[in-house]
């Protein structure tokens, strides 16, 4: 009898067990899935917020929908390079897609994509340079998962400011990078305040992910930059 | 209903105060270290867990009778988890700029252990609305304790209040300086711990509990 009993409790544990992760999964799934469309668009939508900020184009006051659909077209155009960092239209192996910032047919800058570790995950952003191939003109954040208050503030606006007019190369036009510093910049010599800006205290290791993440790409661009010093790079 | 009406704010009270999650029950220590750097994301996160803690409890209150007692831990961690993702989803659908601000908070709450602490020790042996003004009450006593850490960090970690610098320009020039440990997790540890001291040492409050 109470063997019957036992055996009923199990029965009803695996069913319980089977029906919740089914009800669960269903749930995640269909809200994941059926709401796809939407939030692509949202996030389509920030990606060209957060590439404008980057390219100086939007200041604090976010504009509407509108504007900033307007404001891309007009401003913004993606391009992709080859290893060499000549414009190219077809797909070649080692090609890299990056974004010109362009005021009537003038190629005012370019704004490269960063994808790099972080402290708990990806942080994805955007770096921004004046056409001279070495100024940073901006910077933003377009997704991160580090901890709010903390690693969360790379995407705060006093330490995005800190990236415009950084330099890339240092006095003898040597390849440096910008990084992040430990503590204010301003505390380092009077050499290498050009190339770092102010740290988040209690996030260092965010700011040494993204310093890496920062020259890697630097590095993997470096053509692009270095054909803008050399002015070749025509508008199309 | 009168009775039934007083009932409810004496579960919300108790999660308050008398039985605060962090100072009493030492519930969501590490996220309270987490997130109390700065004012404004101790706020979000106080808020977000309120209403996720509430919900989490009603739920699984309703589906109390039917949890196998052997497997509820997983039931509980279940519900929560899918109940914190499918809002986030639908945030993410319809108020895309709210989710920024609280999707990377989602983590935080789903292992906070506020939830699954209220689920075990209240929900699983209440009624549904009960349970639902217990979470609201541990919520609101998670945010209070946030607040308080948050308001002595940001003061002396940056001298800031809310964002805004309130050092005034002379301090700074006569040599005051933030104290950098407050920024850091340790800081934490020593204001909640000075604020558990505090608490259970307020006299007329604890004694029914010792």
């Amino acid at each position: 009898m109470s063997d019957n009993n036992d055996k009923n409790k199990k029965k009803n544990v695996i069913l319980f067990a089977l029906l919740l992760s089914v009800i669960c999964s269903l749930i995640i799934t269909a809200s994941a899935v059926g709401l796809k469309g939407l939030q692509n668009a949202n996030m389509a939508l920030d990606k060209k917020i957060k590439i404008l900020m980057a390219a100086d184009l939007i200041k604090d006051k976010k504009p509407s929908k509108k504007d900033i659909n307007a404001l891309y077209d007009a401003h913004i155009q993606e391009v992709t390079v080859d290893s060499k960092g000549n414009v190219i239209q077809t797909y070649v192996p080692d090609s890299l897609n990056l974004y010109f910032y362009q005021d009537n047919g003038v190629i005012k800058g370019y704004v490269l994509p960063i994808n790099t570790r972080g402290l708990w995950g990806k942080i994805q952003g955007y770096l921004a340079f004046e056409n001279d191939g070495q100024t940073v003109s901006g910077f933003s954040v377009f997704s991160h998962s580090e901890t709010p208050g903390l690693g969360g503030e790379i995407e705060s606006a006093w330490f995005r400011k800190n990236f415009k007019g950084k330099k890339i190369l240092n006095s003898r036009n040597k390849f440096v990078s910008v990084g992040i510093a430990k503590g204010k910049a301003e505390n380092l010599p009077k050499d290498l305040q050009n190339h770092y800006v102010d740290g988040i205290s209690g996030a260092t290791l965010t700011g040494k992910y993204l310093s890496e993440g920062i020259k890697e790409t630097l590095m993997k661009y470096d053509s692009v930059s270095i054909s803008f010093r050399q002015k070749d790079l025509k508008p199309q | 209903m009168t009775q039934e009406r007083t009932n409810y704010i004496d579960i919300v009270i108790k999660g308050i105060w008398r039985e605060n999650p962090v100072a009493y029950q030492v519930l969501g220590i590490c996220s309270s270290l987490a997130v109390t750097v700065r004012m404004s994301t101790a706020i979000v996160m106080g808020i977000a867990l309120t209403v996720v803690t509430a919900f989490s409890s009603m739920l699984i209150s309703s589906l109390r009778k039917m949890i196998p007692s052997n497997i509820r831990i997983i039931a509980e961690l279940a519900i929560v988890a899918s109940l914190v993702i499918a809002t986030d989803q639908i945030l993410k659908a319809f108020l895309y700029d709210i989710s920024k601000q609280l999707s990377i908070f989602v983590g935080l709450i789903i292992t906070n252990c506020i939830v699954m602490g209220r689920a075990e020790a209240f929900a699983l042996a209440n009624k549904p609305l009960d349970s639902f003004f217990d979470g609201i009450g541990n919520g609101l006593g998670y945010t209070l304790v946030l607040v308080i850490v948050a308001l002595i960090r940001e003061f002396l970690g940056s001298g800031k209040f809310l964002g805004f610098n309130i050092i005034p320009q002379f301090a700074l020039d006569a040599g005051y300086q933030n104290m950098g440990l407050m920024v850091l997790a340790p800081g934490a540890f020593f204001v909640i711990g000075l604020l558990v001291w505090l608490k259970n040492s307020l006299p007329g409050i604890s004694k029914e509990e010792r």
